[in-house]
């Protein structure tokens, strides 16, 4: 059972990764957090029964400890930290606007609450809102109201 | 603002190549460390709670103060009043574990949340069920003392310093006692505050904000 658990968690931990990407500011906690996600994963496992997708049930495992379980919080925000793997930017594949607008519009997620940036992660992944209201646990007509208010807050911290 | 949250999931889906990724051993290693999540904190806590109060019963003073409860009389109130305690104890122990095992991080955030909240204010039901019968036992030994006409004649033994008259070695005692017991409850209590106030204030925020929604 642990063979197969660390497989598909290596296979699948993009997932993991872009959680603590946006919920940390600086690797040490990156790595704190996502080993407290395979903790978690890993104790929640023997109830993966198979009926979703292993990715599907990761989701909800990581965005729960890094939302309501992680307990260190380094959240102050450190522009410099912003440049991590995931969110650097490649200059020569976007031209000069594009580039500069991504670069905005990641510093304004990182500076979203803990549930607002669960919802974009969400967003971000593809999810639809059935499945963003169910790992919430909210419905799916508030997450639609609760997501443009996301877009009209990360509108604001765009264009102050 | 469409077209921007457009770019930035083209761009976030295509940086998947570029995540660093960890080895087999790395995360296997991962599974046999320790979880430091809050649930754990709240059982180490809880644990804490339950047991220090008892160990209290160590301390030479709370000796002494058997010792004053026999030779007052007090002694089968001083019973009846601990078995009380312990079965209120015990039913606060089987309420928590009930709770503790009902918390199951594949829960949605919002119900993982308000399970989480009911388990700790079982605790501090708990709490403030203990704090209460410190105080009592205070009271109780400030009437005792007060109440009781032979008292001079037990206080030899504990009086050594003998420029205090009886009378006013007994208020002394009494105003002791009292101050003592109060700050002693007051004190624990802002630990315990405190402790839980810093543990669960990123989650009362969050389950607020969610909560928000529904209205």
């Amino acid at each position: 059972m642990e063979h197969q658990f660390v497989t598909n968690l290596q296979s699948n931990q993009n997932i993991v990764h872009k959680v603590c990407t946006l919920y940390t500011n600086d690797k040490d906690a990156h790595n704190d957090l996502f080993q407290e996600i395979t903790i978690q994963l890993w104790k929640a496992y023997p109830k993966f029964r198979g009926e979703a997708k292993f990715s599907t049930w990761m989701y909800r495992v990581a965005l729960n400890t890094a939302i309501t379980l992680y307990r260190k919080s380094k959240r102050t925000i450190r522009t410099q930290d912003y440049d991590s793997v995931i969110f650097k930017i490649k200059a020569d594949e976007y031209d000069e606007t594009e580039e500069e607008q991504l670069k905005l519009m990641y510093k304004a997620v990182k500076q979203l609450g803990d549930i607002d940036k669960a919802l974009v992660f969400l967003y971000l992944e593809d999810k639809d809102y059935r499945e963003i209201s169910e790992t919430l646990g909210i419905s799916e007509v508030n997450a639609r109201v609760k997501m443009n208010r996301v877009k009209t807050k990360l509108r604001t911290i765009l264009n102050p | 603002m469409m077209d921007e949250l457009e770019l930035l999931k083209k761009d976030w889906q295509k940086r998947d190549k570029e995540i660093p990724q960890l080895s087999y051993n790395d995360i296997h290693k991962m599974t046999w460390k320790k979880s430091s999540s809050i649930v754990k904190w709240i059982l180490i806590i809880s644990i804490l709670e339950f047991v220090l109060p008892h160990l209290l019963y160590l301390i030479p003073a709370f000796k002494d103060s058997m010792h004053i409860y026999d030779t007052l009389g007090f002694k089968k109130y001083f019973y009846l009043i601990s078995a009380i305690q312990y079965s209120v104890i015990i039913y606060f122990i089987y309420q928590f574990y009930k709770r503790y095992k009902e918390i199951s991080v594949l829960e949605n955030a919002k119900l993982l949340m308000h399970k989480i909240i009911k388990t700790r204010k079982t605790v501090k039901n708990y709490v403030v069920f203990s704090l209460s019968m410190i105080l009592v036992t205070v009271l109780l030994m400030i009437v005792g003392i007060y109440l009781s006409e032979d008292f001079a004649q037990t206080l030899s033994e504990f009086n050594t310093d003998s420029t205090l008259s009886p009378d006013k070695f007994k208020t002394v005692l009494m105003i002791g006692i009292g101050v003592t017991g109060t700050l002693l409850t007051l004190f624990m209590g802002a630990i315990y505050f405190l402790l839980y106030g810093r543990l669960l204030k990123k989650l009362k925020e969050n389950y607020k904000k969610l909560k928000q929604l529904e209205i």
